[in-house]
């Protein structure tokens, strides 16, 4: 089956000249598989000039007093919308660097955007409700992607070189919380990596909803 | 107490004995109320302590829980929370410099997630670091060391909205936080909070004396798993301590530790204890006191009883007084009865032996005692008897002997009241009268005896008395005791005819120079100072010396020359004849062997006392002698030895002559001599006295009868012997008389054996030598 969606994957991938595909699982210190884990990788040789899209939607919805994505990777200026899809109203807000925002009170079916314009982490939280949180994961490389709920991430189309892959989960148990390889991309075929990571209990006023 | 030896006195050993029992029965008692309160103490401080742990908890908790409630308070504030987001340092240090003021915090932080540190601090770089993992770690409440001093702290994380960092809200803890603790103990316990430095534990509240005890006691309670109390042995004593581990933001560990001080628990106990010793003393000394006193009315009776027996031993007066009915009140009864008893027999034996029997009279002993106690200078005792008592009381009959001498001694003491009268022997009487001198007492016993001869009527016969007294001062030089000094004198009285003479010593002579006389003699038989002169007996007819008379010489080695008829007579008093004359008779054959041997054969002759005539058993000795002995013996016996008991002396006489003995009748015609004793005497010898022959020459009536006397020997069948021959006329007459044998200084001196050897050589035939004198 992953042999199939594999092969489906290669046929369907854009065709730029001589790039690979990065399997990533990543898995925690018991072998479990973990999820929202950003994978990003910037080629050696630098990333391609022009607009970064991404196929998922740049929206983080407030559901059941919860962050929805737990996780949102959003390339540099993008524009996060944050529909608010409960009958409570928040308040969100960041004060991370470069991304600093706060939207005041803001009801049911009310939607805000945000433009996020510098690289890095937003954490965002909620001034009413101290266990929503969230993280929005600004990138500058157009292969960004968060693991699945089977922990693996895959990114099409690496160009063949060497490349730094970053790791990084909010709580990952590491400086800046990320964990950073350098790795060899061959022109075809893909590269299959693993990378086991610790992530720190959630704080205790964080509730941990994913 | 065991045994008891180490008291004399029953007294002090009852009294030890019970104060004693009684004092270790106390110990134990005490002992056990002090183990017992004690341990109770011990439990009851152990609750306490644990009591104030729990309430230290509660506290510590309480205060952690409104430390946390404040930080908490800044750490949501939204502005705060954007203020540390964005690194706004000032704010944030202005912000927890607010809140530090109004909520009085000793100490009031931030640490960033980053482990930044933000406000005044003092922590060091590695204090920061260890505050950071700790934070990192969990920790939220805890004792955080700042600069080697604790800190209560807690900790509020700063979500912004993911964990950004801490704020950090830490109270001093200082003695008056203890002290605040340590107020809300139902004890009066004391708090202190040590931390762990590298050689021990200290902090705040433990001085510097206590550490090392301190320390290994919190060692221990820490590794032990019991969450119990623990002993402690500090500067103040032993003490109950509880040790608490405490959280920490640091590396150091951190404990509180609660202690009790046991002399402390113990002090509500102290009264009672002080009480109880006091009433366990006090009953000690009422005890000791009462025992002594029990003790002291056990055995003062038995002490008086004691002392009384050593009285009773001492012969004085005995009696105890009867104090109680119990057993020693019978005791002492009884003991009274029975020294009574002593008393009464011991004055019936002293009159018994001071009484003459017969009489009713004081005896000599009774007579002795007083002059014991009354002598003085002017004392005298009189020895009386009745003269020719013996015949008396042979006429009388003992017993009105007796009365007569009772009536006399009534009479001596109705005369002379004043006087000591006692009986001093069967017959004699004994008087101690006072007088000035010898005089004086003459005079008095001269009067005495005038009154006393009344003819005294004794069951119903009148008895006609003569008396005769004996005097002696009861002070002499002389060794013999005045009575037997006043008997003496009554014995020289009778002897000379006096009715009343004063002791003469120097006729009395000294009785105990004879005795020792006596054994000096035997000594002297065997040591040679006895010895045998041999005088000889001249044959008148065959003209030589056919015989020898053997005489007992003893030359004394201090007395000299000693009188044989001094010690023979002596001997025959004492009864040491018997070995005097056996001596005489082995020497004599011996002699008699020697002569014998030097071509002598001479008949020997030896006296025989008339003592040892009548001696059977002497006769068997005698014979027996003879009869082992090749002897020529003659035995010379007086007439008058033959008297005392005719028949039994006759015939051993004859059993002499039997035996080969020839027997010579000796000093014939002095003393008491009786023709029917000669005509009964189977003897073979009569020797005429030497009176007669001594003055032969001169008495023509001596002449007479020495011729009659030898013709009547001669007669009977005897050969005649004269004694005393010194002159050359003599033996001329007693030749012509037909006497046979002479002997005398004429013929020979008594002589040594070795010189009587030599006369026999020289003269052969003696008679050559009247011979020549007459010629």
């Amino acid at each position: 089956m992953r042999l199939l969606l594999f092969c489906l994957c290669v046929l369907l991938a854009p065709v730029p000249a001589l790039a690979g595909d990065l399997v990533m699982t990543v898995r925690d210190g018991a072998g479990r598989p973990v999820p929202n884990v950003v994978v990003m990788v910037r080629p050696a040789a630098g990333v391609p000039a022009g607009p970064i899209r991404f196929p998922w939607p740049y929206t983080v919805a407030q559901q059941n007093i919860q962050f929805d994505p737990f996780v949102l990777v959003v390339p540099v200026g993008a524009t996060v919308g944050f529909p608010n899809k409960d009958k409570v109203r928040h308040h969100v807000y960041s004060f991370s660097a470069g991304n600093k925002f706060e939207l005041k009170l803001f009801g049911k079916d009310e939607t805000r955007s945000v433009v996020f314009k510098a690289v890095g982490v937003a954490a965002i939280g909620c001034n009413i409700h101290d266990a929503m949180v969230g993280f929005i994961r600004v990138v500058d490389t157009p292969w960004a992607i968060k693991t699945g709920a089977d922990g693996v991430a895959t990114l099409r189309g690496v160009p063949a070189g060497a490349a730094t892959v970053t790791v990084w989960h909010p709580y990952l148990r590491a400086p800046k919380n990320e964990v950073v390889r350098k790795s060899v991309f061959t022109a075809t075929g893909a590269l299959r990596e693993s990378v086991a990571i610790e992530l720190r209990a959630a704080a205790p006023m964080a509730g941990m909803a994913h | 107490m065991r045994g008891g030896g180490r008291f004399t006195s029953l007294r002090s050993r009852l009294t030890v004995l019970y104060a004693g029992l009684f004092g270790v029965a106390l110990l134990v008692t005490a002992v056990a109320v002090y183990a017992s309160v004690s341990a109770n103490a011990r439990i009851q401080v152990e609750q306490q302590l644990t009591a104030g742990g729990a309430v230290f908890d509660r506290v510590w908790a309480l205060k952690a829980s409104q430390l946390t409630d404040s930080a908490t308070v800044l750490s949501r504030d939204f502005g705060f929370r954007a203020a540390v987001a964005t690194n706004d340092t000032p704010t944030v240090e202005s912000a927890l410099e607010n809140l530090r003021g109004r909520l009085k915090i000793d100490r009031a932080i931030l640490v960033g997630a980053d482990g930044v540190v933000t406000g005044t601090t003092g922590l060091t770089e590695t204090g920061a670091s260890e505050l950071w993992y700790a934070l990192d770690g969990g920790a939220t409440s805890g004792v955080l060391t700042i600069a080697g001093k604790p800190y209560q702290a807690v900790a509020a994380p700063v979500m912004a909205p993911h964990l950004t960092g801490w704020v950090v809200f830490a109270e001093r803890l200082d003695q008056s936080e203890l002290t605040a603790l340590e107020k809300l103990a139902a004890i009066p316990l004391s708090a202190a909070v040590l931390t762990h430095a590298g050689d021990g534990w200290s902090g705040p509240g433990a001085t510097d004396r206590d550490r090392r005890p301190l320390s290994q006691m919190v060692d221990g309670a820490i590794s032990s798993t019991s969450t119990r109390p623990h002993a402690v042995r500090g500067a103040t004593g032993e003490a109950i301590a509880l040790v608490k581990p405490l959280a920490t933001f640091s590396k150091e560990r951190t404990v509180l530790v609660l202690r009790y001080p046991l002399a402390l628990a113990l002090a509500p106990y102290r009264s009672l204890m002080l009480v109880l010793a006091l009433t366990g003393l006090a009953g000690l000394a009422v005890l000791a006191v009462g025992s002594w006193l029990l003790a002291r009315s056990i055995t003062r009776p038995v002490s008086a009883l004691d002392e009384a027996a050593h009285r009773l031993q001492r012969g004085e007066d005995a009696s105890v007084e009867i104090t109680t009915a119990d057993e020693i009140g019978r005791l002492a009864a009884s003991f009274n009865a029975m020294a009574a008893g002593i008393r009464d027999r011991e004055g019936r034996i002293t009159r018994m032996a001071l009484t003459d029997q017969e009489t009713g009279l004081p005896n000599r002993l009774a007579l002795e005692q007083a002059l014991a106690t009354a002598s003085g200078p002017d004392l005298w005792v009189a020895a009386l008897t009745v003269d020719r008592f013996p015949q008396v009381r042979a006429a009388v009959g003992y017993q009105l002997a007796g009365e007569m001498l009772r009536e006399l001694g009534d009479r001596v003491l109705t005369l002379r009241p004043d006087a000591v009268c006692a009986r001093l022997s069967s017959e004699r009487l004994g008087l101690l009268l006072p007088a000035a001198d010898a005089d004086a007492a003459g005079r008095q016993v001269e009067a005495l005896l005038d009154a006393l001869a009344q003819p005294v009527t004794a069951g119903g016969v009148t008895i006609d008395i003569g008396l005769t007294a004996g005097l002696a001062t009861v002070v002499d030089s002389h060794d013999v005791p005045p009575v037997e000094r006043a008997s003496a004198a009554l014995d020289q009285a009778r002897a000379s005819q006096r009715r009343v003479a004063v002791f003469d010593a120097a006729a009395y002579g000294d009785p105990a120079s004879k005795l020792s006389m006596m054994s000096e003699m035997l000594d002297a038989l065997t040591d040679g100072s006895i010895s045998l002169n041999y005088q000889p007996k001249h044959d008148i007819r065959a003209g030589r010396i056919t015989g020898v008379e053997a005489l007992i010489r003893w030359n004394h080695p201090e007395r000299g020359f000693v009188r044989p008829d001094l010690f023979v007579e002596l001997a025959e008093e004492t009864g040491h004849i018997r070995a005097l004359t056996r001596w005489t008779l082995e020497r004599a054959i011996a002699d008699q062997a020697a002569l014998r041997a030097g071509g002598h054969d001479l008949m020997v002759s030896v006296n025989l006392s008339g003592r040892l005539v009548a001696d059977e058993d002497f006769a068997d000795e005698v014979i027996g002698l003879v009869a082992s002995a090749d002897c020529r013996l003659c035995l010379e016996i007086t007439e008058t030895a033959v008297i005392g008991s005719p028949l039994l002396a006759l015939q051993i006489i004859d059993r002499y002559r039997a035996a080969g003995l020839s027997v010579s009748i000796d000093d014939y015609g002095s003393g008491l001599s009786s023709l029917a004793y000669l005509k009964q005497i189977q003897a073979d010898e009569l020797k005429i006295d030497k009176e007669f022959v001594l003055s032969l020459g001169a008495s023509a009536r001596d002449a007479l009868l020495v011729r009659s006397t030898i013709d009547l020997a001669h007669s009977l069948g005897l050969k005649i012997v004269a004694e005393g021959v010194e002159t050359a006329e003599a033996l001329a007459i007693l030749s012509g008389m037909g006497c046979d044998l002479a002997q005398g200084y004429f013929i020979a001196r008594p002589m040594p054996l070795s010189a009587l050897t030599d006369f026999l050589e020289a003269t052969p035939a003696v008679a050559k030598a009247p011979a020549k004198r007459r010629a």
